[in-house]
């Protein structure tokens, strides 16, 4: 009978053992250098620990940028989540409110955005938003006659917002249409005899319906803002300046070839594991309660 | 204003809504294809929207950089961790599915938070692990990053297929005499198929895709796509031209996928935790 019992993990160990090869032992080994001093190129002998120097310095506030990272990303989390949030669940609301013949070619259009290479797609925005010859001044001039220059210093951190805003907003669409056809009509009818207004169908019986994907739709979308690489190295490699260095850029400047700052970087590196591993505990917390329910 | 001219005209803003959003979505992927086929003087006067094509930035990108080399990279690194991730993966989605214990949803929760571990945390000490190894710009250490998040992504992808199909085909199975193993692969084999592909064509995309560890990690011998495009960018300024026509190339056999696994999209990008 014991036997049995433990059956299972003759098929989960490989892939258990697998996982945990490989996220938790570069995490201790994370850990260990984020308390070292270790450049680019040292040798380990040369190598020293320093404890948590790399944290005092990074949290008693001698190392400005790193503030000015964690403000930027969190900033970038929160109005990236709720405009997202928000658009697509407008989308999906209109999506989900009346039948006609193209709406598969409308959703078939939405996927574009989501499954195109996201380095790809920035570097075609960054043409796109090039103040001399970029498409969007020329439309902004001839139809209004005015230019914005996009990527700089104030307008930069607002250009990667709408690149991230036009390539994610498909992904909370199609999850609450989805979540929408799901739900049934009887609370819609009994609700119309009360005399409910359409707003109050949406607070009272839409989103609580669809809570659950509402969580999810969050869970994604919190993480994959604060991990934010990608577009916004290809638009802007984190300038002018240091105004959109989110902070995995941060982290990047911190252990590139110019700087080799490993040791640092890993304790930067550590800050933000914490921050997505304690964010995402809560939400899939959350998340599994409204399962249950 | 009667109750039917009313509605009209919501559904009317309804609609103009609607095509304004398909717009905004399509317009950056129609300008690449456009730039691709553009001169160098159209692509820096955007005025004149519609030019005589050219078809010199393919011309360009095949003959004279090595860009066929990374595409070869991208294909050999996704496809080999796809295949690895498929094999482990399943076999951990068939005990979840099948089997149930006490911490089940704990561990298939663990398994789903390895989603959100973010990149660029880890990449510093794979980067040195590689280095120590001599795995640096190789394909093979790609291929181990990869698997990283396509095992995790297969486990709650093929979960879900699995849980789809009634256990009473393989029980059927076992009175006839079958073992577990067999039961497996002669009975839910067949019926997972199509599971099947369409998990490895997400983890082919999402692979395809991957930037930071491929940034970080490979430098010219393994370089792949996504990093590749980072390359027109000279000091005698940016090559939109050829930028735009490797994009082109990149994105086509993405695009040509997600139709094929259109239907299970909201399952794919919700790492397998929606059946939609």
């Amino acid at each position: 009978m014991r036997r049995k019992e433990k059956e299972y993990l003759k098929y989960i160990a490989p892939a258990m053992v697998t996982m945990i090869v490989l996220s938790v032992v570069p995490t201790i080994f994370l850990t260990i250098i984020s308390f070292t001093n270790y450049q680019l190129g040292w040798d380990f002998s040369k190598t020293e620990f320093v404890g948590v120097k790399n944290f005092v310095r990074l949290f008693s506030g001698a190392d400005r940028d790193f503030w000015h990272s964690v403000f930027i990303s969190l900033a970038f989390m929160v109005l990236a989540t709720a405009i997202e949030l928000v658009l697509g669940f407008l989308i999906g609301l209109c999506l989900n409110s009346s039948e006609f013949k193209l709406k598969p070619l409308v959703i078939g259009i939405m996927i574009i955005p989501l499954v195109i290479t996201p380095s790809i797609a920035a570097q075609m925005w960054k043409l796109m938003l090039n103040s001399e010859y970029g498409i969007v001044n020329h439309f902004l001039n001839t139809l209004f006659g005015f230019k914005i220059t996009w990527l700089s210093e104030k307008m930069a951190f607002w250009s990667i917002l709408m690149v991230d805003v036009w390539q994610y907003t498909p992904f909370v669409t199609l999850i609450v249409y989805a979540g929408l056809r799901s739900v049934p009509d009887e609370p819609y009818e009994s609700a119309a005899i009360d005399g409910a207004t359409k707003l109050q169908e949406l607070f009272y019986i839409t989103i609580p319906m669809i809570k659950k994907l509402v969580y999810l739709t969050l869970l994604f979308r919190v993480i994959d803002c604060l991990k934010l690489f990608d577009i916004a190295y290809v638009l802007t490699q984190g300038g002018p300046g240091t105004a959109t260095e989110f902070l995995s850029l941060h982290i990047f400047r911190m252990a590139n070839a110019q700087n080799g700052l490993i040791g640092r970087a890993a304790a930067i590196a550590l800050v933000l594991l914490v921050l997505t591993t304690c964010i995402s505990k809560v939400l899939i917390k959350k998340m599994r309660k409204e399962e249950a329910v | 204003m009667s109750r039917k001219g009313k509605r009209r005209i919501i559904s009317a803003v309804r609609g103009i809504f609607l095509l304004l959003v398909c717009l905004a979505c399509l317009i950056p992927f129609v300008w690449m294809i456009m730039v691709s086929f553009r001169n160098r003087v159209d692509i820096l006067d955007p005025s004149k929207i519609f030019v005589a094509p050219t078809l010199k930035n393919y011309q360009a990108i095949i003959e004279e950089s090595n860009i066929l080399d990374f595409f070869k990279n991208s294909l050999v690194i996704a496809v080999v961790s796809t295949l690895i991730s498929l094999v482990v993966g399943s076999f951990a989605a068939y005990g979840f599915a099948r089997y149930n214990w006490k911490t089940r949803e704990d561990r298939a929760f663990w398994v789903l938070s390895q989603k959100f571990l973010p990149p660029m945390a880890v990449v510093i000490p794979y980067f040195m692990m590689a280095s120590m190894a001599g795995l640096l710009d190789t394909k093979l250490v790609l291929i181990i990053c990869y698997t990283t998040f396509n095992i995790p992504f297969t486990i709650w992808m093929m979960r879900g297929f699995i849980e789809d199909m009634p256990i009473e085909l393989e029980e059927a199975g076992w009175v006839d005499g079958c073992s577990r193993f067999t039961g497996i692969v002669k009975i839910l084999l067949p019926l997972i198929t199509p599971g099947l592909v369409a998990t490895s064509i997400f983890c082919v995309i999402n692979s395809w895709n991957e930037f930071v560890f491929a940034n970080f990690l490979t430098s010219i011998q393994a370089k792949t796509i996504p990093t590749s495009v980072m390359m027109y960018l000279s000091v005698s300024g940016v090559k939109w031209g050829e930028m735009a026509a490797t994009g082109v190339l990149a994105v086509l056999p993405v695009l040509i996928f997600a139709i094929i696994v259109q239907k299970h999209m909201i399952r794919g990008l919700t790492f397998g935790s929606v059946k939609g």
